[in-house]
């Protein structure tokens, strides 16, 4: 799981990580995206109204998804800006990671790995705009940082919102986080950095997503504190902003649109390396996880909202298998594996009757994790909960070595294929995949499904795998997936001698 | 009502009866409150100002839609 950490703390290889990751986002073209996403959304739709808080959780999480897929590290968490110990002296601007204050005069910053020969930032129509500036302290209205008495004083306030629901508000945390009311916490960040971070283009520094975890995390230990305080408004204010609305900008996959969809961190794998101390951490942090066997379900019951429950169990061998939940509850359900309790492989809310979440799946020899919660973090209710082996075929595909390569298809993010050869004299063998997917090879065995002998990304041809390894005689096993999580595509796949 | 002219950095800012805002002759919309006579764009959208000639002139100096590209 990845863990967001304060970024003052990162190691030299994290910073390393992190910078050379935004680096190949924004060499790619996807880190503009996220600047016109951002400085092309309608301004209160996102800032200074309720969604503030769910539409940023949303947008950095894609964000870090996007650094976990091109630094092929799923625990590379967006670090955090700890605005008490983050003054201009912090190590977090050193040249290694952030760079510091622009020049004095020009604003240009011309140090660290966004310095104006690395890093051009884009207008709002996508138009090369410069280089990066920041003028530390320079705004009269933000001249300091947010200290952590002032964090704390935010952190005590309820409700989450009030109406109108806008900047004028003078209680509640939402607007006082935001900074309109109060004593300013995400505003002053934006405002103290100054140059770039000041208009609706402000991603174009980086420091905005490490702002902006900063402030989720706040959040984050916001509903800890306070469980029983739900987001507001349910209904009532304007479209987008209430609890089941769908957020302007903001994508229906791979996880919902709606501030609902993002109000549980933990079923978003959101992990801090610390809370404040009078932050208690989640009580399903360390859950008991209970063992599943294949046709036997078991009745169970969300009694806490926001609570989870976790279940293992063992698919003996390679099959098409289905899990699901029967009962009065709305419940969702994720699957983890095959070893490896965080490796998602599927998602679902209500693919079973009625509002019940079903998953199935083939799956691969192993252990395997479901995660249940209920759709709605505030509610409790009663489950039953099973998996079952389905009655299909489960042939694994023969590849014949050295005969004709197997066309096929990652056709559902996550999809794992597996195939079965025979090798009857040792020597040298070749496995690969062909085509435009990029895809990612592991090879298996020999005589059994879970060990591994090899895995490749990219040796083959272009963005295909190959794996060349001396083989002894037996059965192996070759498992090919998308190097994304949500990828599909075409591919072919071949064994030959040599 | 009157109007106001100036070249700001390198462009011009117009506010004409007092009210409506153009920067190098775009219409720029803005937010007046009259609760506390504050100013706000959605260029900007992390603060306010006390008039509309701070408001414009914060949009010239600190959005890149009006301020000339720096080369480097």
């Amino acid at each position: 799981m990845a863990i967001r950490k304060d970024a003052n703390t990162l190691s030299t290889a994290e910073r390393a990580e992190f910078v050379a990751a935004v680096h190949e986002l924004k060499r790619t073209g996807i880190y503009d995206q996220f600047v016109l996403r951002h400085a092309n959304a309608n301004m209160r739709a996102i800032h200074r109204s309720p969604a503030f808080l769910p539409w940023h959780r949303r947008y950095i999480w894609d964000f870090e998804q996007e650094l976990q897929r091109v630094s092929g590290n799923p625990n590379l968490g967006l670090p955090y800006w700890n605005w008490p110990e983050g003054g201009a002296n912090a190590s977090m601007w050193d040249d290694d990671l952030l760079g510091g204050n622009g020049d004095v005069g020009t604003q240009i910053v011309n140090r660290g790995p966004f310095r104006a020969s690395q890093w051009t930032i884009v207008s709002s129509s996508g138009a090369p705009a410069g280089p990066l500036t920041r003028n530390f302290g320079s705004q009269g209205w933000a001249q300091t940082l947010p200290t952590l008495d002032e964090i704390e004083q935010v952190l005590a306030l309820t409700p989450y919102d009030v109406s109108p629901w806008n900047e004028f508000v003078n209680t509640g945390f939402r607007n006082q986080l935001e900074g309109f009311d109060g004593p300013n916490l995400h505003n002053r960040g934006h405002g103290w950095v100054a140059g770039s971070m000041l208009p609706m283009t402000s991603p174009n520094d980086p420091i905005f997503f490490m702002h902006h975890c900063m402030v989720d995390k706040l959040w984050h230990e916001w509903q800890l504190r306070f469980p029983n305080q739900g987001y507001l408004p349910v209904s009532g204010a304007a479209f987008g902003q209430n609890l089941t609305d769908p957020m302007a900008a903001t994508n229906a996959t791979p996880i919902g649109p709606r501030p609902l969809d993002v109000l549980d961190s933990s079923a978003l794998n959101i992990q801090y390396d610390q809370l404040l101390a009078g932050t208690l951490p989640p009580p399903s942090t360390q859950p008991d996880i209970i063992a599943l066997t294949i046709g036997s379900p078991v009745d169970a019951s969300i009694s806490i909202p926001g609570e989870e429950d976790l279940y293992s169990f063992e698919v003996p061998a390679f099959g098409s298998y289905t899990i699901e939940t029967t009962g009065p509850s709305d419940t969702f359900m994720t699957l983890f594996g095959p070893d490896n309790p965080n490796q998602q492989i599927a998602a679902n809310d209500d693919g079973g009757q009625g509002l019940n979440s079903r998953i199935s799946q083939t799956l691969a020899a192993g252990t395997y994790l479901v995660h249940i919660r209920l759709y709605s973090p505030n509610s409790t209710g009663n489950y039953t909960i099973g998996v079952e082996s389905n009655a299909v075929d489960t042939t694994i595909p023969d590849i014949n070595v050295d005969g004709p390569a197997i066309n096929a298809a990652i056709s559902v993010g996550r999809e794992s294929d597996l195939y079965h050869f025979r090798i009857d004299n040792q020597g040298t063998y070749t496995v690969e995949t062909e085509g435009s997917t990029d895809t990612f090879l592991t090879l298996l065995g020999p005589d059994d499904q879970t060990a591994e002998i090899a895995m490749d990304d990219d040796s083959g041809m272009f963005l295909n795998s190959r794996i060349r390894a001396q083989l002894t005689p037996g059965e192996y096993f070759a498992r090919v997936r998308h190097y994304s999580d949500f990828g599909t595509g075409p591919y072919s796949v071949s064994v030959h001698s040599g | 009502m009157s109007n106001y002219h100036e070249t700001f950095e390198g462009c011009t800012i117009e506010i004409k009866d007092d009210t409506y805002l153009t920067i190098n002759d775009k219409e720029i919309d803005y937010e007046h409150t009259l609760e506390n006579q504050k100013w706000s764009s959605r260029y900007l959208p992390y603060t306010q100002y006390d008039s509309l000639i701070d408001l414009a002139q914060a949009i010239v100096r600190d959005t890149s839609e009006f301020k000339p590209v720096i080369s480097h």
